[in-house]
């Protein structure tokens, strides 16, 4: 091990050597800062190692041969270590990326950056006060000479600011230091620990100027003017340093201060970084600039720091598991973005769209967006896990709430970002040049590597399993490697692989996920077969695709709180993959993954309250949680189940995203991913069964909620002009029935739910791909410009009409079967309006399905469809399997429902279904699926044969056989008889599909945007202003934590 | 006598601020730095000081042996050293901004340098 | 106007923060733990007479390791921030008033003793008042007593770096081997201590401090004339 002494020693030594060299010599000059950068990194990363390994144990190096009071002495244990591994790594990284710049402005620069280094070290590894501010000075002052290397003319006024609020830092950090001294009679900051100096005379106060000094580096808001300045126009090489190693180190040294003060200190820095979280998250929403965006997000995630340093006190041991890989995950995917953000010229948000020229470079910016949102498998998610947890476990709901608020904010932007990356046109002549500098592009390579090793590292720390050991993830992850093979290759090993999951570990499921594996697997697989239609390549389809399966299989099969959250999360990430793939579905994709999001912190913060400290909290404990939050879990729990299941008011992402989506994943994230909510609220209903709250019945809430979700749902779906959102909003409609089913709590309505599950299944992806099958051929989704396709894709069309006959539940197929059982279901019920709004849906999802087979396939054929085909045979493939299985399923409905129904005796013995026979009996009737269908099928046979029998003599009449009015619309398609096929009903119902719901969302959001907008004007640039700020703020500080201290 | 030292101190540092945060000089703003920086290192060795006693040098009036009894705190004068030291970089530094500022802009004026906001 | 009544009711309370602080103070009657062991230890353990420079040096030698660096990194930078092409000679030689006699008559008569006096402050800073800044700090004022005689005085910018250069690096080196052949980074005992009082004791101090004295002078000086040629450009 080489001494810490020797790690200050050396890059200084090099940077004054480096000052005595001839200008000209510039190689030789980079040469030297290359190489002890590289020792530096190694040195550190041996002593990570030794600790690593526990063959180290944490040391105090003192100088000049006196005692540690005396003289100053560092300390190395494994957080300084890692510490200064992260800073020098920035540095060498940095240092590779800088090479031109470097070599341009020469020696001294390099001198300059290695100096930076050191410092930046020394603050992490000095344990006396003194020293402490002589380091910060050194990093002030190295700043003020990096920002330079920008060839922005800006960057100057930037470098000035921040040296004017630097001076007002060093004034309040002296003056605090040297009381400090006089207080405790030492320099040494455990020796002022130990003094325990906030609780001398005077020392409070001068604990407090040193304190805010140093907090006041981490450009915590309001005073943080200056710094989004540097990053916007410093280089951003050196913006990576500044923010990865800069603010890891000034971090490092707050939490090194804290002991000084006490525990009554931490409320108020916990106060601070939670402010700076949500202010700059707000802030960053107004960004159009890259690197500005990037400032703030560096702002929230060091505030996000500093809150879990102010919550130390209940942390515990976990403490450096949660504070280390929030940090860790913030340093290296900011580094990696502002790497990232050299290579293009452009500074807009969108100028990143080059991006996607390369695709490893896209897989790189999404790797940073996901560390920093802290999605998993990333260190972020285990640490806000663990965070959340302890949070809820002390009652400090508070910080909980706004932690997760600030966290979804972040996650709006950056993915909001995502977006435009992904979606948006080039943007023309503007289009940003896009370097392929090789030794840049390998720097940022090398972060997203760190950031993959962080997240693996993480997992095996953490007090679970590690994510990226589980099967169905790694699966998903290795399409990665595959995407320069054709689709036909890698669909036929997802099918596989779907099919041969499901095989293997079917034997091991009870009725329950039985039912929801199969909708998942084998659903997932025929649905996939239609994806053979796609020619070539297929980029980013496949490992979102496999994500989102991963994600459902593990959440069937979790049986605790941190696997079933984990899959939760990557259904959703993979799923947003999956829908943003569609043509016009940017914005509809964001606001899925924001409510997804947000239903999955509710859902989050429901199992930190209920697990109560019990770290792997078993899904079948929900039974147990204590009565007074029991109902607070339900209502979180549930409201981010019901987000996934688009009920009415949460339900605005639904249509677009599913009407959006490309023709193969409309069925997969209709037909499948929705039964992921549905699972939700069965484990929650399984588990806690009924809840009152005040007095209110909460499944009762839940059943009125289902009952408008289906009749405002099927009522929005009626006077839809566009197919595919004809089939998106009846799909809240049928998930309205299964929540309402679910929410009755007898034995009927869950047999009625779980049978949805399959029917929702079969028939929404049979709809969607033949739809989907009819907008590939004629171009268009609107309904008005088609018509009288029947004739030429017939195939389609019977799918269309089976489907509809299923969905509307008229006999013979299995919608009957669910009517019917749903009518008893509601008999043995004593709910009546909620019932009676139920029974009205019915009616009105008659009206959307018979729009869509009439306008659709029958009436005229328009003059520009006369030329085209059936649908691709891919898409017929599985709609013709879904005519099979619903046929059969409508014939034997008991094959797949007795076994289950069997099941539901357990948790409700009462009300069961009688078996036996061909025939199923309930207590009000019963139901005889065979006899049905050969009724029904003689009635349409012999209806059949008497219309072929009239029409025998029928003259065929010629299309455009008629006489046109002496008029001319404006807007031709208003004649169209699909038009607003509706218009009485729309009439007579409108006022009830206002789209309040819509409206509600749209100004929360646009008051987010305006209020981030004014707000950050103040922000003025000038930066007397900005020290003016900084004074502001420390005497705000001071007032509140002399108040309540 | 130390408390008016410090007192002095403090009264300098607040002028010196007030100075820096009402002129939009740059020139101006930094020379009231200056006094600012003056004014702490005044508090600092104003900290150390002990009335009766002697400069914490070992020579004919100090001897060794009652050092502990003769002396003043040696500790903030090495600090204010290094204060000052430091203070003298970092104006040395932000002269050195406000030519390059004035190049750019041919102004003084600290609230002209606002391209950067928001 | 509101922005200078705001800044008054800031600094009003910070005002009152530091009346606070004033009226907690309550001055030492003993030396605290940190000073009485300087105190004891300094001439014993070092052998220096002057227990700041002692503590400057050899105890918080880190610091003033830093303190110079400090230095370094703002001669350097100011070669950064100043525009780019100010010193290549381009624009017009610069044509300046005489100084006159006097000046130029007492600079020279001046500058040896301001150097020797610099020189003796800093290589018995282990001694009497004085040491290796204040040493430094005289020297760079004759630089800047011949740039007032003569603003376009040619100075050989390349030696000032190499003294200062050599300086750092002879300093670090110095305080890398206390690591090994003393008790710790800086120790002074590299050498022998010697007789207290004496110009050639206090083992490796005076030597650093001497060091610190030149790069000081140094690293001061290149800061003027680098500001210098600023002028008029």
């Amino acid at each position: 091990m080489v001494s810490p002494l020797v790690l200050l020693g050396t890059p200084l030594g090099m940077a004054f050597l480096l000052g005595m060299l001839q200008n000209r010599w510039r190689f030789a000059s980079y040469g030297i800062t290359l190489l002890t950068m590289t020792c530096m990194s190694l040195f550190s990363a041996d002593w990570v190692l030794g600790f690593a390994s526990g063959s180290l144990v944490a040391t105090d190096f003192s100088t000049a041969g006196a005692p540690p009071p005396f003289a100053i002495s560092l300390r190395m244990s494994l957080t300084e270590a890692s510490l200064i591994l992260l800073v020098n790594l920035a540095g060498l990284f940095s240092t590779l990326y800088l090479k031109e710049e470097l070599l341009r402005i020469g020696r001294r620069g390099m001198a300059v950056l290695l100096i930076d280094i050191m410092a930046l070290c020394g603050i992490i590894l000095t344990r006396d006060i003194f020293n402490l501010f002589v380091f910060f000075e050194l990093v002030v002052i190295s700043t003020g000479g990096l920002v330079l290397l920008s060839d922005d003319q800006r960057a100057p006024s930037a470098g000035f600011k921040y040296l004017i609020v630097s001076q007002l830092i060093s004034v309040l950090l002296l003056i605090g230091i040297i009381f400090a001294y006089h207080s405790t009679g030492t320099l040494n900051i455990d020796g002022m620990a130990a003094a325990s100096l906030g609780l001398l005379k005077g020392g409070a106060l001068a604990f407090f100027l040193i304190l805010i000094a140093v907090i006041s580096e981490l450009k915590p808001f309001p005073a943080n003017g200056w710094a989004l300045d540097i990053y916007e126009s410093a280089h951003p090489a050196f913006s990576a340093i500044f923010s990865a190693a800069a603010s890891s180190a000034a971090l490092f040294a707050v939490a090194k201060l804290l002991p000084m003060g006490g525990e009554s200190w931490l409320p108020v820095v916990s106060s601070i970084g939670l402010v700076s979280f949500l202010a700059a998250n707000l802030f960053a929403l107004c960004q159009e600039n890259d690197r500005r965006l990037l400032g703030y997000s560096s702002i929230a995630q060091t505030g996000l720091v500093l809150v879990v340093i102010g919550q130390q006190d209940i942390l515990g041991e976990r403490y450096l598991f949660i504070a280390g890989g929030i940090l860790l995950a913030h340093a290296v995917a900011k580094a990696g973005l502002y790497w990232l953000s050299g290579l293009l010229s452009n500074r807009h948000l969108t100028a990143w769209t080059v991006l996607r020229q390369s695709p490893l470079l896209l897989f790189a910016f999404i790797s940073f967006i996901a560390l920093l949102v802290g999605l998993p498998p990333f260190p972020g998610f285990y640490a806000k896990w663990e965070l959340v947890h302890l949070l809820a476990q002390e009652g400090r709901l508070a910080i909980l709430g706004l932690v997760l608020l600030g966290a979804l904010v972040e996650a709006g932007y950056l993915f909001r970002w995502f977006g435009k990356v992904v979606k948006r046109s080039d943007g023309g002549e503007e289009a940003a040049v896009f370097s392929v500098a090789p030794i840049k592009t390998l720097v940022v390579f090398a972060a997203v590597a760190g950031g993959w090793s962080l997240g693996y590292l993480w997992g095996q720390l953490s007090l679970f399993d590690n994510i990226l050991h589980t099967i169905p993830v790694l699966f998903a992850l290795g399409f990665l490697l595959l995407e320069r093979f054709p689709v036909w290759l890698k669909n036929s090993l997802a099918i596989v692989g779907l099919v041969s999951y499901y095989l293997i570990s079917y034997p091991a499921y009870d009725p329950m996920q039985l039912i929801f594996g199969t909708v998942i697997l084998i659903g997932g697989g025929v649905i996939l077969l239609a994806s053979y239609s796609v020619s070539g390549r297929r980029m980013g389809f496949y490992p979102s695709a496999m994500l989102m399966f991963a994600g459902l299989s593990l959440l069937i099969e979790a049986k605790d709180s941190f696997h079933f959250f984990v899959a939760w999360e990557l259904l959703t990430i993979g799923s947003y993959f999956l829908i943003l793939r569609g043509k016009q579905s940017e914005p509809h994709a964001l606001s899925y993954l924001v409510f997804s999001l947000g239903g999955a912190f509710l859902i989050l913060a429901g199992f930190a309250l209920a697990a109560e400290g019990v770290e792997l909290f078993p899904l079948s404990s929900l039974s147990q949680v204590t009565a007074d939050k029991a109902p607070w879990v339900f209502i979180l729990l549930a409201v981010g189940f019901m987000t996934k299941t688009a009920s009415v008011g949460l339900h605005i992402w639904l249509p677009g995203a599913h009407a959006e989506a490309e023709t193969d994943v409309s069925p997969m994230v209709s037909g499948i991913l929705l039964k992921a909510g549905l699972y939700g609220l069965v484990v929650l209903l399984l588990g806690m069964g009924k809840q009152q709250l005040y007095g209110v019945e909460l499944t009762h809430v839940m059943l009125w909620i289902g009952a408008l979700s289906a009749l405002l749902g099927n009522l929005m779906a009626v006077f839809q002009e566009d197919a595919k959102r004809l089939l998106a909003y009846s799909s809240i409609g049928q998930m309205g029935y299964a929540l309402f089913g679910l929410a009755l709590m007898n034995h009927l309505g869950w047999l009625m739910a779980l049978m949805f599950v399959i029917n929702h299944y079969i028939y929404k992806s049979m709809l969607f791909l033949s739809v989907g099958g009819v907008a590939k051929r004629t171009g268009t989704r609107l309904m008005y410009q088609m018509g009288g396709l029947i004739t030429l894709m017939p195939l389609s069309f019977i799918a269309v009409l089976i489907g509809i006959i299923a969905v509307s539940g008229v006999p013979p197929l299995s919608g009957f079967g669910g009517r019917w059982i749903f009518y008893n279901a509601i008999l043995t019920a004593e709910y009546r309006l909620p019932i009676i709004l139920i029974f009205l849906a019915g009616p009105i999802a008659f009206l959307y399905l018979f729009r869509l087979i009439h306008t659709l396939f029958l009436g005229q054929l328009k003059d520009e469809h006369r030329q085209i085909k059936e649908a691709p045979f891919w898409l017929i493939v599985p709609q013709m399997i879904f005519v099979a299985c619903l046929m059969a399923f409508a014939l034997v409905p008991g094959v797949a429902l007795r076994r289950f129904d069997l099941y539901l005796n357990q948790f409700f013995p009462q009300g069961g279904l009688n078996w036996e026979g061909v025939s199923i009996t309930s207590q009000f009737g019963y139901w005889s699926p065979v006899s049905i269908m050969v009724v029904v099928m003689v009635i349409f046979a012999s209806l059949l044969g008497w219309l072929i029998f009239v029409n025998r003599k029928a003259q065929k009449v010629k299309q455009f056989n008629m006489v046109f009015a002496a008029e001319r619309p404006y807007r031709p398609e208003t004649t169209h008889f699909a038009w607003n096929f509706f218009a009485p009903y729309k009439k007579a119902l409108g006022f009830l599909i206002q789209p309040l719901a819509t409206r509600f969302w749209g100004m929360v959001m646009d008051l987010l945007h305006t209020s981030a907008d004014l707000t950050r004007r103040f922000y003025t640039g000038n930066g007397q202003t900005y020290a003016i700020h900084l004074l502001a703020f420390v005497v705000v500080v001071y007032l509140f934590s002399m108040g309540s201290l | 006598m130390v408390l008016i030292v410090m007192s002095t101190g403090f009264l300098l540092i607040l002028m010196g601020l007030y100075g820096s945060l009402t002129n939009r000089n740059i020139l101006r703003m930094i020379v009231s730095f200056t006094v600012t920086n003056t004014g702490v290192n005044l508090v600092l060795i104003s900290v150390g000081y002990m009335p009766g006693r002697t400069a914490p040098i070992l020579d004919e009036t100090v001897a060794v042996s009652e050092v502990a009894q003769r002396i003043i705190d040696p500790v903030p004068q090495a600090l204010v050293l290094t204060a000052i030291v430091i203070g003298v970089g970092v104006t040395a530094l932000m002269l050195a901004y406000a030519y390059r500022l004035y190049e750019t802009k041919g102004t003084l004026d600290i609230s002209q340098f606002t391209e950067l906001k928001w | 106007m509101i922005k200078r009544f705001f800044v008054l009711a800031l600094l009003f309370a910070m005002g009152l923060l530091f009346t606070d602080l004033l009226l907690s103070y309550t001055p030492d009657t003993e030396l605290n733990s940190t000073a009485l062991y300087y105190a004891n230890h300094t001439a014993k353990d070092l052998g220096a007479a002057n227990i700041v420079t002692a503590i400057i040096v050899s105890y918080r030698g880190l610091d003033t390791l830093g303190e110079v660096t400090v230095l370094f990194l703002s001669a350097a930078i100011l070669v950064l921030v100043l525009p780019k092409g100010w010193r290549r000679g381009k624009r017009k030689p610069r044509i300046l008033p005489s100084t006159g006699e006097l000046l130029g008559t007492g600079s020279h008569l001046l500058v040896p003793l301001i150097l020797l006096l610099g020189v003796y402050l800093f290589v018995n800073g282990h001694l009497t008042p004085g040491g290796g800044f204040q040493g430094g700090a005289i020297i760079a004022s004759a630089a800047l007593l011949l740039l007032l005689t003569n603003p376009l005085q040619p100075f050989s910018r390349h030696l000032f770096s190499v003294v200062e250069s050599i300086a750092g690096l002879c300093f670090v080196v110095i305080g890398l081997l206390g690591i090994v052949y003393a008790g710790g980074f800086l120790d002074n005992r590299l050498l022998p201590i010697g007789q207290l009082g004496e110009l050639f004791s206090a083992g490796t101090m005076p030597i650093l401090y001497s060091l610190i004295g030149l790069k000081v002078g140094a690293e001061f000086s290149s800061m003027l004339i680098n500001l210098s040629e600023t002028k008029d450009s």
